[in-house]
């Protein structure tokens, strides 16, 4: 039997990182003590969708997975999208709707809005409300949020912007 | 549950051989999301069993076959003929929950609000399980009691088969809840095979207001060679009250969620009949 290693090895946000860790520990807790504090604790319980990061460009909640389940994955953070001087598309859509208020749900919206425009090529409400359904935010009432959404999808989808197209599984 | 040590098997033999010399101090880990339910600090080892090449999707035959650390979110996804596991998959929680969340996960330590073994009963499935070798079992022998216990000696689930629907056969669920990812305030399945006007034979299950998912054989009963129409289905969704022990939860009733069932039944033996008529092939 392999005797634990108490280390973890991951690519985050494009870079082969290896970080001490004990078994018991989620990956959100390892990703705040190592200064990825975009990526926020707000239920701990699977529930809000503040921690939500990308695994092999999937949404997952941080605070569910164990930080040694992210052994030999991809995992991108808020970190990887934008920066203050730099906004992504949507964050400069973000903030130029006001969709933004306190900012707590963000990071996790922009996750989980990162892996729909990864893995889709067209973006009908439906799928939308699916990828987004696990993202909770208790200031905005989400129009804003929504609609800022809207125009970088309609603006994706019109320029044909392929995503892998995951919702077509094949029969494997 | 606390984890003081993970491991990763390389095989399946390897990972049963780590669990059988572990013994109540191993424990099997897939999307690891349940673990957060079971609250106590009990000291375990995770086996780490997504690895193993235990995540699939295939027809064969008469089944579609799926790997037991496939994610909710890829039978969600999945789309084929005669296939309706996507449906309820789809009602399970939030997008990320279901891309992490395990089919395995989900039926190997049943919580009583688990929506999947409520489909798997309806659907007449069967559970693949390796100890040394693969054994199957039905699923009204599987989900008889807490599944779990099958599992103390380190034998682990591979896949489970799922029934291709054949001709004139339809299948229907129902999760009714308070708000989009929250727990089934109900869960009913029903799979009706229908002989022209009539019907020949049907499963019904329900999970979620009652203590542990199970079929309703008096509902099932009062179908069984009556034609397929609303009023015989509103006769034998009454009967659920004779089946199980209804419970009362956050402000329901017995008798509410009793008559929740009866309403989620009536209409999930509509969609079974819907999607069983006209089908030919
Ligand atoms: C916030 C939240 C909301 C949820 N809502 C719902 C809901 O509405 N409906 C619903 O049905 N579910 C719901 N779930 C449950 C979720 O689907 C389960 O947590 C999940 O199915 C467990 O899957 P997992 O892969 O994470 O399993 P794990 O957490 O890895 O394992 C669960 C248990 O099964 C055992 N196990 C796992 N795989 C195997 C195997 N192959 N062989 C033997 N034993 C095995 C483990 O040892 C453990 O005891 C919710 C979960 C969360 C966190
Ligand atoms: S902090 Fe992870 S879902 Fe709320
Ligand atoms: S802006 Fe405050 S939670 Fe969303």
């Amino acid at each position: 039997m392999k005797q634990n290693p108490n280390t973890v090895s991951f690519t985050l946000n494009g870079e082969l990182k290896t970080f001490a860790t004990e078994p018991n520990e989620k990956l959100l807790a390892l990703l705040r003590r190592e200064g990825y504090k975009g990526t926020k604790y707000g239920c701990g319980q699977g529930t809000c969708g503040a921690c939500t990061v990308l695994m092999d460009d999937r949404a997952v909640y941080a605070c569910l997975l164990y930080a040694m389940q992210a052994e030999g994955r991809d995992i991108r953070t808020i970190e990887s999208i934008g920066t203050f001087d730099k906004p992504s598309e949507l964050q400069q859509e973000l903030i130029q709707g006001g969709a933004v208020q306190c900012g707590f749900c963000i990071p996790g919206m922009i996750m989980s809005a990162e892996a729909l425009m990864k893995a889709e090529t067209t973006f009908d409400d439906d799928i939308v409300r699916e990828y987004m359904d696990g993202n909770l935010c208790r200031c905005t009432g989400y129009e804003k949020i929504w609609a800022a959404l809207r125009k970088v999808l309609d603006r994706q989808e019109s320029a044909g912007v392929q995503g892998s197209g995951a919702s077509s599984h094949p029969e494997s | 549950m606390k984890l003081c040590e993970f491991i990763r098997p390389a095989s399946l033999p390897a990972a049963r051989d780590n669990l059988r010399e572990l013994g109540a101090k191993g424990m099997i880990l897939a999307g690891g999301t349940a673990l957060h339910f079971m609250q106590d600090h009990t000291p375990v080892t995770a086996v780490d069993i997504t690895r193993l090449g235990l995540s699939f999707i295939k027809h064969e035959g008469a089944f579609y076959n799926i790997g037991a650390t496939t994610p909710l979110a890829d039978i969600q996804r999945y789309r084929a003929p005669r296939w309706a596991m996507h449906e309820i998959c789809r009602r399970i929680s939030t997008h990320q929950i279901r891309n992490i969340s395990t089919l395995g996960g989900n039926i190997c330590r049943v919580f009583p609000w688990a929506d999947l073994p409520v489909v798997l009963l309806a659907m007449d499935a069967r559970m693949v399980i390796y100890s040394g070798k693969e054994t199957e079992f039905p699923a009204d022998e599987y989900f008889k009691t807490q599944p779990a216990k099958r599992f103390l000696g380190g034998d682990i689930l591979t896949s489970v088969k799922v029934p291709a629907l054949q001709a004139h056969h339809g299948f229907g669920s129902i999760k009714v809840v308070r708000t989009e990812a929250s727990f089934a305030m109900v869960t009913i399945a029903a799979r009706l095979e229908l002989d022209g006007a009539n019907i020949k034979s049907a499963r019904v299950a329900a999970g979620s207001a009652i203590p542990f998912p199970r079929r309703l054989p008096s509902v099932e009963a009062a179908l069984v060679g009556r034609e397929a129409a609303t009023a015989v289905f509103q006769e034998a969704a009454g009967k659920a009250g004779a089946d199980a022990p209804w419970r009362g939860r956050e402000g329901m009733s017995p008798d509410y969620s009793r008559h929740l069932a009866e309403v989620s039944i009536l209409d999930a033996l509509e969609r079974a009949a819907t999607f069983a008529r006209g089908r030919a092939e």
